[in-house]
């Protein structure tokens, strides 16, 4: 059973087109890894999903039901949760008021007793730190915040835009642990990820995005088994 | 001492009401990036339906003040639904709704002017007599226009800070996509916000008038203050906007003391320049200049 369907998406910014009628579709309960080289329409395609960016053609369905022409509000309401590439916390709000508005809407308002024990579970550090201001955390406690706040939100969909990006090599492994809990917890999630090679080992399967459309897709163990692929669309 | 009563007394009252109209215009600013010049007329508006309400319609002052306020707001909504909401996409925004709203402000200008004419009214809403405090006589309508603002802040502060709305509202002038993201609905949170803001600019306006008359253009003196004031706390910084203006109010009732109603304004505006070069971000804004 697909969950999230998208047909021939196209998306920009002003003049400039970003997507080209991009296809890409999402089982249920899987967990999808898109990649490709900076600049390809990773984000751009997050945000046309989550309705930041309005899609100029296509169509995404999500559970059935198009949700391209909604806002944002409407499709976080449906299920979809976007953690999007660059954390963007409430910078003048403590951690906990950061996490709270993670559940903000009515039926994740209901479970924030005890998602917030997750997430506390999941990341500790962040119990630790609740009472502090998001703009003094760290970058590694940043990205816990905006984690922990898209899994505050419950949903039926997480996205993550570039979950280790920039961060020192002990705390991408800290981040990898929770991404590989998610993987295992049987929730239904696509990750934006830089380093192919690591994602692939987690993920069902991978999307490689080539100048603004899919270009291969397959298994995680098919794109780890077939150097060739990384060659054509990665580079090496 | 009964001097320093006296100065203190008209300072407070003075920052009291600034505080009020500026505090909208710092949220408006902080959840939009809106610089609303229609301000000063929706003060003026704000008067003028008082004095209708009590004068003409023979309604009690406590009614004719909400009936005001609800006006102001709903002057608010329309600003939002039928002039920025079809802005708020382009880049320009910021240049387009000042301009804009200037336009609006003198709209309602003349609306005030055609319907009351351009004559100065005394605000009925005028409580008369004081209380003694310290051998010096505080005017009851000093104390009661401090009273309403504390509580009108407070009011605020309460619903900025301990509010699902509230939390909403400072969440979407921190982060906008994220707050869209969170699931708020942030239409709505600008149209809260910017009818608060003409509620609040209403409130102001019948302050100003019972001290100093009805006006058309009344509001602007106050307006130009509002904006002194959030530029001194530091744009868009709302609780910094309630502090300066009543450190504003308390210096302006000082330096009229000391030199003459006639040179408040001047000194102020040169104290504001010396603020401004010493902290370019306000007294209360965030962030730090590199100096070289
Ligand atoms: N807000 C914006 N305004 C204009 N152009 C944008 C905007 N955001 C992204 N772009 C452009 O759209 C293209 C795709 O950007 P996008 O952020 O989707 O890439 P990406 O695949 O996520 O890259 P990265 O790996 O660097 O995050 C780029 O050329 C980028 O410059
Ligand atoms: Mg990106």
């Amino acid at each position: 059973m697909s969950l999230l369907e998208i047909e021939g998406l196209e998306a920009g910014y002003g003049a400039q087109a970003v997507l080209h009628g991009l296809n890409l579709t999402i089982g249920e309960g899987s967990f999808a890894a898109l990649v490709g080289p900076n600049g390809h329409g990773k984000s751009t395609t997050l945000r046309a999903i989550s309705g930041l960016l309005r899609a100029r053609a296509g169509s995404i369905r999500f559970a059935g039901a198009r949700i391209d022409r909604l806002r944002p509000d409407q499709i976080v309401a449906e299920g979809i949760i976007h953690v999007p590439q660059g954390d963007m916390l409430f910078p003048e709000l403590t951690v906990i008021e950061n996490l709270r508005l993670g559940a903000y809407l009515p039926k994740a308002a209901a479970e924030a007793r005890t998602r917030l024990d997750e997430v506390f579970s999941l990341l500790p550090k962040l119990r630790e730190r609740q009472d502090q201001v998001a703009s003094t955390l760290s970058g590694g406690e940043r990205r816990m915040v905006g984690i922990g706040r898209g899994l505050m939100a419950g949903g039926r969909l997480l996205m993550l835009d570039e979950p280790s990006l920039g961060l020192a090599p002990i705390v991408i492994d800290q981040i990898y642990e929770v991404v590989r809990h998610l993987a295992v917890s049987g929730r239904t999630i696509l990750v934006v990820e830089e380093n192919a090679m690591r994602i692939a080992e987690l993920a069902d399967r991978m999307h490689l995005m080539d100048n603004g459309r899919i270009a291969w897709d397959g298994l995680g163990s098919e794109f780890l088994s077939r150097p060739e692929i990384r060659a054509a669309y990665l580079g090496g | 001492m009964e001097i320093f009563i006296q100065v203190i007394a008209s300072g407070l009252t003075l920052g009291a009401m600034y505080a009020v109209s500026t505090i909208g215009l710092a949220l408006v600013y902080s959840a939009l990036n809106m610089l609303n010049m229609s301000q000063g007329a929706l003060l003026a508006f704000g008067g003028y339906v008082c004095f209708y309400a009590m004068e003409t319609l023979g309604l009690p002052a406590p009614v004719a003040m909400l009936a005001a306020m609800v006006v102001g707001g709903g002057l608010g909504l329309a600003i939002y639904l039928l002039v920025a909401r079809p802005m708020l996409g382009s880049p320009m925004f910021e240049t387009q709704i000042f301009i804009a709203t200037i336009g609006i402000g003198s709209v309602l200008q003349s609306v005030v002017l055609q319907l009351f004419g351009p004559q100065p009214k005394a605000q009925p809403l005028n409580v008369p007599g004081g209380v003694s405090l310290g051998g010096v006589v505080v005017p009851w309508q000093s104390l009661l226009i401090l009273t309403i603002a504390l509580a009108m802040l407070a009011g605020v502060a309460w619903l900025l800070g301990r509010t699902r709305a509230g939390l909403a509202i400072r969440a979407t002038a921190q982060n906008r996509d994220a707050a869209q993201l969170m699931g708020i609905r942030i239409g709505q949170v600008y149209a809260q916000v910017l009818m608060l803001s003409g509620a609040l600019a209403a409130l102001s306006g019948i302050m100003v008038s019972s001290l100093s008359g009805l006006l058309p253009t009344m509001g602007a003196d106050p307006m130009l203050k509002a904006f002194v004031i959030c530029v001194v706390a530091g744009l868009g910084n709302v609780p910094g906007a309630a502090i300066a203006a009543l450190l504003l109010g308390l210096l302006e009732a000082i330096i009229q003391y000391l030199f003459g109603v006639q040179y408040a304004f001047a000194i102020l505006l040169g104290l504001v320049i010396g603020v401004l070069i010493w902290r370019p971000y306000g007294l209360f804004g965030k962030r730090q200049v590199v100096r070289l």
